[in-house]
């Protein structure tokens, strides 16, 4: 070795020829993990434990101010809590809001679609959804509820009107750029099997549109649920049964503080429910099942 | 081979077909006056340089672009839109639907071009996947198949269409040589098995040689006509029969004239 002898490429690795073994099934490696990462790697746990967390502070803090007309103490919040899901109060007022919320929803999800068909079809419709979209978009829906009032009186019906305002549009917009977004080969298999209209639309357009269809219902959600409760916050009693935001208001005013925070719990509660419940289980079950999205 | 009493009606008859893109600024014209017959049987290949307009060629005869000038007859009958009885394979990936399984992909096509029931389009759609045999990964979405088995559904489930000519634009132009090669090999069988009218683009001199009957060359931009030749692999025994390298350089010859060194 010590002689001088010349390494070349060439010489410095052996030249082989094999035969492959049969693959081997697939064989799970056991790695040991102590029990604080196996819990440290669910993702639920860690977020359980940040919600925890924030109830101790909330809890810590509350007893230290100890002024329950300003911020009631986390165990007064889920005690009321408590009381008014038996009483059955929060779960009608929960009911009125969510059946507003999915009348105003549906009709803003058929207004957007409507639109978006015709835009696609059509070049005024392209033309007239562009202008609806880039005047109205903008506007908040709040801003529109002396005028609902005006119009609608004092009820449901001024709600669900602005509602759809609020959905509408941002839903309409999302639909529209994933049909554009539609892929030209997608669209030229879609004629060769002769598919035209509406067919063309919910066999190709819809289905390859999805992840942007979705993305829409979820910020049209979003909105929508906002609005709803700022709404009722506003004037949302008719016939003396409003919803979450009237409850909200209500109890402020019967100065039943921990019950107001009770109330905004709801909405949180709700809120994350559709988010990350609903929606995560429909996308599951389509765009990341479809490789649309990871 | 017509007899003279009944004049022999082409089965395709593209006849100075002229076609052109419009763009905001500027006219595009892609091809001018191509003219070519396609019979029943036949494995047309449409062979030339990039940007030649065989692509659009292809999409005029599956009926998605008029043309400006001349016109595509099939069966005596003038095309003017998409149809089923041309059906297409792309050159692109993307063209299986991403929401359909191998074998719903194949029952859609089926389903949504003829009067079959689920239960006879699944066993159709069955039938296809083995021919490519991609049998085990009926139930996988096309976002978890290679590139090569992406086209080999693609060419299922154009042939599950049963349609009059099949339109392939390319379709093994982004695989690697050695399945391409295999997939020529498929095709070929395939097309022995159902005796297929096929329409094939190509830019390799290799593959139009490999599956063609008849090849068309194209002249570089604006794609015109410049040959026709018959071509017949079976008759020779091996793929380095002196004749066919000859071909082989004939064809190059006629397509780059002048630049001989031009590689493709
Ligand atoms: N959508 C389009 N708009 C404008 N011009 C286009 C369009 N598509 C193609 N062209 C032009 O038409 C000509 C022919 O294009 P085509 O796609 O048919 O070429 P090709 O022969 O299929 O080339 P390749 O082998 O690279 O696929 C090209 O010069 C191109 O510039
Ligand atoms: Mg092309």
């Amino acid at each position: 070795m010590s002689t001088t002898k010349t390494i070349t490429l060439n010489n410095l690795r052996e030249e082989y020829e094999r035969e492959v073994t049969a693959p081997v099934a697939h064989q799970e490696v056991k790695i040991e993990l102590s029990l604080f990462e196996r819990l440290y790697n669910i993702s639920a746990l860690r977020k359980g434990f940040i919600l925890v967390l924030l109830a101790v502070i909330w809890q810590i803090y509350a007893v230290n101010l100890n002024n329950e007309l300003m911020f009631p103490t986390f165990s007064d919040t889920i005690k009321g809590l408590g009381q008014v899901i038996q009483s059955g109060e929060l779960v009608n007022r929960t009911l009125t809001s969510l059946k507003v919320l999915s009348i105003a929803y549906t009709s803003g999800i058929l207004l957007a679609g409507t639109l978006t068909v015709i835009a696609i079809t059509t070049r005024i419709g392209t033309d007239l959804l562009e202008t609806l979209t880039a005047m109205f978009n903008p506007l908040p829906a709040i801003a529109l509820l002396p005028l609902a009032l005006l119009w609608f009186g004092l009820g449901n019906p001024s709600i669900i009107f602005v509602i759809i305002h609020a959905v509408t549009w941002p839903i309409a917009l999302n639909i529209y750029s994933g049909f554009m977004g539609v892929s030209n080969t997608l669209r030229m298999v879609g004629k060769n099997y002769e598919l035209t209209g509406l067919r063309f639309v919910f066999k190709i357009l819809i289905p390859a549109a999805f992840a942007h269809i979705l993305t829409g219902l979820k910020v049209g959600w979003a909105f929508s649920w906002r609005t709803l409760i700022a709404a009722e916050l506003v004037f949302g009693v008719s016939s003396g049964s409003g919803g979450l935001g009237w409850f909200i208001f209500e109890k402020k005013n019967q100065l039943d503080i921990n019950l107001v925070f009770a109330g905004l719990l709801t909405i949180i509660i709700i809120g994350v429910v559709v988010e990350n419940v609903i929606f995560k289980f429909i996308e599951k079950r389509t765009v990341i099942k479809w490789g649309m999205k990871f | 081979m017509s007899t003279p009493s009944t004049p022999h009606i082409p089965f395709v008859d593209v006849r100075h077909l002229t076609l052109q893109y419009k763009t905001t600024e500027h006219l595009v014209t892609a091809t001018h006056d191509v003219s070519f017959h396609v019979e029943k049987g036949d494995r047309l290949i449409l062979l030339g340089p990039s940007g030649c307009g065989k692509s659009t060629i292809l999409k005029a005869i599956g009926g998605y672009m008029k043309p400006v000038g001349g016109s595509i007859n099939l069966n005596g009958v003038e095309i003017k839109k998409p149809g089923s009885d041309r059906g297409m394979v792309f050159q692109e990936f993307d063209q299986l639907l991403p929401w359909k399984t191998a074998l719903e992909n194949i029952v859609f096509a089926i389903r949504e071009t003829s009067q079959c029931s689920e239960v006879a389009a699944i066993q159709e759609a069955r039938k296809w996947l083995k021919k490519v045999n991609l049998s085990k990964f009926e139930n996988s979405y096309p976002h978890a198949l290679s590139g090569g088995m992406k086209q080999r559904v693609a060419i299922a489930r154009c042939l599950a269409l049963k349609s009059k000519v099949i339109l392939m634009d390319e379709p093994f132009a982004s695989l690697d040589a050695l399945t391409r090669q295999k997939m020529q090999e498929e095709l070929f069988e395939l097309w022995q098995e159902t005796k297929f009218t096929m329409v094939f683009v190509t830019h390799s001199i290799d593959e139009a040689i490999t599956l063609g009957t008849r090849i068309v060359m194209l002249s570089p931009h604006p794609g015109q006509v410049v040959a026709e030749l018959n071509v017949d692999l079976s008759a020779y025994d091996s793929r380095n029969h002196p004749e066919l390298i000859e071909l082989k350089e004939r064809i190059s010859r006629i397509l780059f004239k002048d630049q001989l060194d031009y590689v493709i």
